[in-house]
C-alpha cells in the first residue's frame, strides 16, 4: 500500500494505491487520522489505485468519517474501481460517504 | 441426496494466528489462481471471503484459550467450475453461518464498526458451510455457480 498526500489550501487529497486489507488497515487509519489532525479543511481519499478492500479497510474509513463528522468537516471518496465500488455498495458505505 | 466422497485436497497452507499472515494467504490464493486461470471476479470474492473468515478466527478464535493455535487452509475443487477453501482451526467453537448480517446503517453517526465480513461472504460465495469436527472448526467456502455447488459445503 502507498499513500501520497497533496495539499490544496486547507484541503487534503490522499491518493491511495494497493490493498486496503487487514494487514494494511492500521497504517491506513493512521494516515487518515494524521491528515485530519494536521489540517482543518476537507479531505478527499482518491482510491483509483486501490484494487482490493476488505472490511478492515472500510473500518479505517469509517473511523475517519466519524471523526470528520464530529469536527463538521467533509470527507469524500473518489475514483473507485468497479469491484471496489461493489464492495462499498454491498456494505452500504456508498450511502455513508460522498463519492465523487 | 446421496452423499459423495469428499473432494481431495489439492494444496494446503498452515499459518500462525497473526493478522499479518493474511498477506501470505492472499499470495497463496493469487498463485493458485494464476496457475489454474481462475476468473478475476471469482478470485476477488474468494480472497475477500477467506480474509474476512480468517480475520475473525485470528482475532477472536483463541481468546481465553491456553493451547497453541493451529490454522490450516485447504484448497479443493468441489466441482469442475467451482473453487473450495476449507479453513480448519482449533479455536473456540463458532459457527459464522448461523449469524445474521447486521442491518445497514443510514449515516456515518449510526454506522457500526464491523460486521460486514458475513455480508461479503454471503454475497460472493456460492456455498458456505460449517462443521465442528472433534476440537476443530471447519469452515468451507465455495466460489462458483450456485447451481453447481448447491450443498457442496454441507458436512
Amino acid at each position: 500500500m502507498q499513500i501520497d498526500r497533496e495539499q490544496a489550501g486547507s484541503d487534503v487529497v490522499l491518493k491511495v494505491s494497493g490493498r486496503l486489507d487487514t494487514p494494511n488497515a492500521k497504517p491506513f487509519e493512521a494516515s487518515l487520522m494524521e491528515a485530519i489532525s494536521s489540517t482543518d479543511g476537507g479531505i478527499t481519499v482518491d482510491l483509483a489505485g486501490v484494487d482490493y478492500v476488505s472490511s478492515s479497510g472500510l473500518r479505517a474509513l469509517l473511523v475517519a468519517g466519524k471523526a470528520m463528522r464530529t469536527a463538521k468537516r467533509d470527507l469524500a471518496l473518489r475514483s473507485l474501481q468497479p469491484q471496489i465500488r461493489e464492495v462499498f455498495d454491498i456494505s452500504g458505505f456508498s450511502t455513508l460517504f460522498e463519492i465523487k | 441426496m446421496t452423499s459423495s466422497p469428499p473432494s481431495p485436497r489439492l494444496s494446503s497452507l498452515t499459518i500462525a494466528a497473526d493478522v499479518d499472515e493474511i498477506s501470505r494467504v492472499s499470495a497463496w490464493l493469487e498463485e493458485l489462481g494464476e496457475q489454474e486461470d481462475w476468473a478475476q471476479q471469482m478470485l476477488f470474492g474468494l480472497e475477500l471471503s477467506v480474509e474476512e473468515a480468517l480475520a475473525n478466527v485470528i482475532t477472536h478464535g483463541f481468546e481465553n484459550t491456553c493451547h497453541d493455535p493451529e490454522i490450516v487452509l485447504e484448497y479443493f475443487r468441489p466441482a469442475p467450475e467451482a473453487i473450495g477453501i476449507r479453513i480448519i482451526d482449533n479455536g473456540v467453537a463458532f459457527d459464522p453461518t448461523a449469524q445474521a448480517s447486521p442491518q445497514l446503517a443510514e449515516n456515518v453517526e449510526e454506522a457500526r464498526i464491523g460486521g460486514h465480513g458475513l455480508r461479503f461472504m454471503r454475497h460472493y460465495l456460492s456455498d458456505f458451510g460449517y462443521a465442528r469436527v472433534g476440537d476443530r472448526n471447519e469452515l468451507t467456502l465455495i466460489a462458483g455457480p450456485k447451481a453447481a455447488t448447491d450443498g457442496a459445503a454441507s458436512p
